[in-house]
Formats: C-alpha cells, sequence, structure tokens
C-alpha cells in the first residue's frame, strides 16, 4: 500500500470521500466578493478553481484579502456575493461544521484547557466516533508529527512550533476534505519556519488533500503551492506555477513581490533605430535581443518600466550591448554570496548571486551586466507587461 | 520587584535606613487598615461594660456571640443573606458571562443596543436606583419577598459586571472558537465548550466579586425589606436603637459577618488575581 492509502486506511471515514472514486474536493469561487458595510470592499470579484488535492497558496501583502477569502471559504466569514463550492456542493450558507473543512491557524488556536490528546480527538468527538477510532487516529497522526510524548501535555506547556504540529495534527486526524492554512508559520522562528515548511510538504504529499494555503511571505507560497495566487487589495493579480509567476509575471506588482531581494524597476526610454532597439537611462543602454524587439520598437520614443531581478545580474563584462557601469554603495554579504546596492545614474540597482569571495567595496566602481531574454518590460501607465 | 533604573527615594539615605522606612510604611498602611478590624474583634470580646473602654481591662468574653446566636432573627439574617448572595451569583453569572461574551464578540445592533442600556444603567447613581425598585417592589407585591431583593441585585450585577466580562473575553484569542466551530461545534456550543472553560478562572473571579458586593450590600436591602426578610448588614445596623447603642452585640455580629467574606475571599483571591490578569 502507498503511505498515503496506508494513513488514511487509519482514520475514520467521514464522508463517502473513499467511497466514491471521483474527485470529490475541488473549490470553486466565483465572483466572490466582501463588503464591510458600505465603505470597505475587502474581496472583489474573486474566481479561482482549485483542483482535487491541489496545494495552493494564496499571497499578498497584508490587508489584501486572502485572509478573507480562506475564512469565506471555512465558513467563518459570510460572502456579500459569488459562488463557494466545495466538491460539488454550493456551500454558501452552510455553517463551517458542515464544511468538511479542517484548518489551522496563525496563533495555532488550541483549546488550552485541554490536553493534546483531547485537542486531537475534540473533531472527532463532535462526529460522534467510537473512542477506540480516535485513539487509533490519534496514535497515527501522533507518529506522523512526532508527538507522542506530548499527548498529556497541556498547550501551553509547548514550544510554539509544537504547538503548531498538534494543530497540524488536529487537523489531520480529522481527515476532512480540505485543509485550511491561515498563515499557520508566521509565529515561528526563521528555522522553525522552514522545518515546518518542510513538514507540511510531506504531510500533503502523504495525505493528499485539496489545500489552501494563506501568507504573506512569498517564499513559503512558492515552496509550498502547485500554484500561486498573488492578490493584492481584494483582487487576484495572477494565478500560476511558481514558475509562471516568476518567469512571466501578470504585472508589474506581481513581478516586484515575487522573488527575493525583489526585482528592480528602472524608468528607461526606448529607442528604436536601423533595426537596433534599445533602452536608455541615465548611465545605461541596453541593446534588446531579438524576442523582445519586437515588442519594444511599437513603444519607441516612450517611456517604460524595465524589470531587472537581481539574481539575473552578473558581475563582469558580459554579453555585448547588455552590460552598464555602477557605483557600489552597499555591500551585503552573505557567505553564500554578496548582495550589492549600486546606484546607476538616479536609480539604484540590487545584484545578486556576486560571488561571495570576489574584493569588492563600497565606493568601488563595477561592470554588471544583464542576461539575454531576462529582461522584464511594463507599461507605466496599465502596469501591463510589454511582451 | 526591580529597583533598577528608578530615581531612589531619598537619595542621601543609607540603603538600610531606606530599608527600614520602607518597612515602617508598610507597617503603617498595614495597621490603618487591618485597625478597625482589630477594634471591631475586640469590642466583640469585650463584656457589655467594657466596651467603651476597649483598650483597658482584661477582661474577655465569649457572651456576646452566644447572645447574638440565640437570636433567631440573626440567625435567619445570616442564612438568608448567604441564600440571596449566592443565588443572586449564579442567577446573574448566567446572564452576565453570555452578556460579557456577546459584548466581545458580536458587534451587530442587538450587541450595540445591549450595551446601551447598561451603559445609560451603569451610569444612573446606585443611590437613585432605590426609591424607584422601592415603588416597583411595592407595586409587584414583591416587597420584602426574597425575589424583591433577588432581582434588583441580579440586575446591578448585570450591569457591573457585563464590562468586566467582556474584557476577559477580549483577551482571550477567538480563533479558538472558530476552530471549534471548524471542529463540528455551533457558535454556542463553541461558546459552552470552548470560550467558558477558558474564562474559568475570569468567572470564579467575578463570581467571588458578586458573592462580595452582594453579602455586603446595605443600601437595597434596607429599603427592599422588612421584618420578612431580614439580611445581615440590615440587621447588624437595628442594634442602633432608641435605648442605646449594643456595640458588643453589633460588633459580635460584625465579627461574624466578616468571617464568610474574609474566607471567600482567601480561598477566591488566587482565581480572583488570575482572573482579573487574563
Amino acid at each position: 500500500m502507498r503511505p498515503a492509502a496506508r494513513f488514511a486506511a487509519g482514520f475514520p471515514k467521514t464522508g463517502n470521500r473513499f467511497d466514491s472514486g471521483e474527485a470529490m474536493a475541488a473549490i470553486s469561487l466565483s465572483k466572490l466578493n466582501k463588503h464591510y458595510g458600505s465603505l470597505f470592499h475587502a474581496v472583489k470579484d474573486v474566481d479561482l478553481e482549485i483542483a482535487d488535492k491541489e496545494f495552493v497558496a494564496l499571497v499578498g501583502p497584508s490587508g489584501c484579502g486572502k485572509s478573507t477569502t480562506l475564512r469565506m471559504i471555512a465558513g467563518l466569514e459570510d460572502i456579500t456575493s459569488g459562488d463557494i463550492r466545495i466538491g460539488n456542493k454550493v456551500v454558501n450558507h452552510l455553517p463551517p461544521r458542515d464544511r468538511d473543512v479542517a484548518m489551522v491557524f496563525q496563533n495555532y488556536a488550541l483549546y488550552q484547557h485541554m490536553s493534546v490528546y483531547d485537542n486531537l480527538a475534540f473533531g472527532l468527538r463532535n462526529k460522534k466516533t467510537p473512542e477506540a477510532e480516535i485513539r487509533t487516529a490519534i496514535d497515527r497522526a501522533a507518529g506522523m508529527l512526532g508527538l507522542h510524548d506530548l499527548l498529556q501535555r497541556k498547550p501551553k506547556q509547548l514550544s510554539g512550533g509544537q504547538q503548531q504540529r498538534v494543530a497540524l495534527g488536529r487537523c489531520i486526524v480529522r481527515n476532512p476534505q480540505v485543509f485550511l492554512f491561515d498563515e499557520p508559520l508566521s509565529n515561528l522562528d526563521a528555522k522553525l519556519r522552514a522545518q515546518m515548511r518542510i513538514e507540511i510538504k510531506r504531510l500533503h504529499a502523504e495525505i493528499p488533500t485539496t489545500s489552501v494555503f494563506v501568507t504573506h511571505d512569498q517564499v513559503e507560497a512558492m515552496t509550498l503551492g502547485d500554484r500561486v495566487v498573488i492578490m493584492r487589495d481584494g483582487r487576484i493579480q495572477q494565478i500560476g506555477t511558481p514558475l509562471q509567476v516568476y518567469g512571466k509575471p501578470a504585472n508589474k506588482f506581481v513581478a516586484g513581490f515575487i522573488g527575493a531581494p525583489a526585482m528592480n524597476f528602472i524608468d528607461v526610454n526606448v529607442r528604436s533605430a536601423a533595426g537596433v532597439t534599445s533602452v536608455e537611462a541615465e548611465g545605461l543602454r541596453l541593446t534588446i535581443g531579438p524576442a523582445d524587439a519586437a515588442a519594444l520598437a511599437i513603444h519607441s520614443g516612450r517611456r517604460v518600466i524595465m524589470g531587472m531581478r537581481p539574481e539575473h545580474l552578473s558581475l563582469g563584462a558580459g554579453a555585448p550591448g547588455l552590460g552598464f557601469d555602477a557605483h557600489v554603495e552597499v555591500v551585503e554579504q552573505l557567505g553564500s554570496e554578496i548582495l550589492l546596492e549600486t546606484r546607476v545614474g538616479n536609480a539604484s540597482i540590487t545584484a545578486a548571486r556576486v560571488p561571495a569571495e570576489t574584493a569588492i567595496a563600497r565606493g568601488d566602481q563595477v561592470r554588471l551586466s544583464a542576461q539575454a531574454g531576462r529582461l522584464h518590460f511594463f507599461d507605466p501607465e496599465t502596469e501591463l507587461p510589454i511582451s | 520587584m526591580a529597583m533598577v533604573n528608578r530615581p531612589q527615594f531619598l537619595p542621601w539615605l543609607p540603603p538600610i535606613g531606606r530599608k527600614t522606612l520602607f518597612a515602617l510604611a508598610v507597617a503603617f498602611i498595614c495597621f490603618a487598615f487591618a485597625f478597625p478590624v482589630l477594634w471591631l474583634i475586640l469590642t466583640s470580646l469585650r463584656p457589655e461594660s467594657g466596651v467603651y473602654y476597649v483598650h483597658r481591662g482584661t477582661e474577655f468574653t465569649l457572651a456576646s456571640f452566644a447572645e447574638v446566636l440565640s437570636d433567631e432573627r440573626i440567625v435567619a439574617a445570616f442564612l438568608n443573606s448567604a441564600l440571596i448572595s449566592t443565588l443572586a451569583t449564579v442567577f446573574s453569572l448566567l446572564v452576565t458571562v453570555s452578556s460579557g461574551y456577546m459584548l466581545s464578540r458580536f458587534t451587530g445592533p442587538a450587541s450595540r443596543l445591549w450595551f446601551g442600556t447598561i451603559y445609560v444603567f451603569r451610569c444612573v447613581p446606585y443611590i437613585s436606583w432605590v426609591l424607584p425598585l422601592y415603588f416597583v417592589t411595592q407595586s409587584w407585591g414583591l416587597y420584602d419577598t426574597y425575589t424583591g431583593l433577588l432581582l434588583p441585585h441580579i440586575a446591578v450585577h448585570i450591569c457591573f459586571f457585563s464590562w468586566l466580562m467582556k474584557g476577559f473575553f477580549d483577551g482571550i484569542d477567538p480563533s479558538m472558537e472558530y476552530a471549534a466551530m471548524i471542529d463540528g461545534c455551533t457558535r454556542w456550543g463553541a461558546f459552552i465548550r470552548v470560550a467558558v472553560p477558558s474564562a474559568l478562572p475570569a468567572i470564579s473571579a467575578l463570581a467571588v466579586l458578586c458573592w462580595l458586593f452582594t453579602w455586603n450590600e446595605f443600601l437595597f436591602a434596607l429599603i427592599l425589606t422588612g421584618n420578612r426578610v431580614p439580611v445581615i448588614t440590615v440587621v447588624m445596623a437595628q442594634f442602633v436603637t432608641e435605648m442605646g447603642l449594643r456595640w458588643n452585640l453589633m460588633a459580635a455580629t460584625a465579627v461574624m459577618a466578616l468571617l464568610p467574606a474574609f474566607l471567600i475571599a482567601l480561598f477566591g483571591q488566587k482565581y480572583v488575581i488570575r482572573g482579573l490578569r487574563i
């Protein structure tokens, strides 16, 4: 038996999910809106299809409506208009307990007055599951998450990481149709966060369950999500695989949000003469390869925004027509690489992936070169990509 | 408590002098608070002839206690006070806990109306409730009955303590209740099974405060009761008669009335402190 099947077999059946062979737990949001009073429109016309067993990460800056969207899926917030389907059922007005979802909260939300065991058993006891089955389910979940020694403790006696593990356990013992994660790693320190990220990824591989993961950390979103949904001001900006949102951002916001360090944006003027298209800014003149040239040629004589990812800039002359001189302002030694904060004309440009051993200091003049085909161009008014 | 980085009191004094001064100040404050109680206890142990010379003489007796305890009216008053305090606590907690929860978690019109109502009632000076209450209990035939005294007490508790309870629930993270709702509870179930158990220290603290409030309450008891429902605070005051003051009996009754309150405060203080810290 595959590990997942073996694991699932240990859990009480909560519905007919395993009985009927079809994909049951797809989530579909259509024209979803949420207003708070008449002034605040938190979620605007969100359309999102999440396939069964897919792991989708909702990411965006704080206040972008991602948590509200998640809470609407959970049933903790009323929806103003639109439809939410889980499986084939419209759940718009179903209370949370009837949606067969489980949720992990940012602050763990463990029942403080109960032992870890009772926390894990709570959901199953509500369903009147026999104690013996509950014990088996908890035993397996505890084994997976390394909770065996903690079962008799109270949540207050656990560390943050352990508490979050219990919260995960509480979700998986119920074997729900959908897992919802509301910034579950934000309260952990950086090292623990990376560990838990791997743990969540491993859990999803072992128990493939439709999951929606809300975070403001794009690294979490990129590493965990099969697909990433980027939101801003209540609207979805882009839906795509991590590679798609990184490689082909749908607009300037996505381009700046995804990737660390963030993409450099420089205002440039497009010049097209004698079949050669180039972009110019103070202290910078790059010749554009044939791939981008056609689209840019239309904007000849106009100002556009050029995006360059720090990791796509390298030290040295590089390909002809793609190099420029930069004045080093800050050197950040990371041990594995150097981050350079440089100034080119009026623009400040960050370059990453500079080998750690490079002898470089503040005030130095260096030659940086961009990679052909790795430049992004955006219309300054619409902020949409030019391609 | 850390004394670091704090401007020192009387910096020219040597540390030992400061400590002595501090100890003396603490002793003085404790004495100032304890003195009336000590005097009361002393008075209750003196024979009737000695009550005006409490500080002189070495004659002590328990006769006042015996006399007080042989008075059926006083014994009845004790029982009544205990009963009314307990009932008022139980009934008011039933409302106060859920009302505090509502004020903390819901923002709808019903919640706002309720908030406004108890706010208005809280703003009315306590003493000005008495006369209207007297007329109401009279006209409803509740004057000098348990119910006639219980209901106003419950009302006062609800108005005064819903606020405290709201504060307690504000300090409890609502996501626990959301988790419970997702785990299969109704809103009400999440309240009963998750929010209330988490607030138990606070609820215990509130129970102690409610009980002591009613046990010590004098004004309502004086105006709203007559001979049929004697309560301890009123009976105590009735030792002031035209024939003179029975200080020793009054002191003995007062000492006995202190005891339950003292015990409850003693055993409940742990909860009160923990509850108020939530």
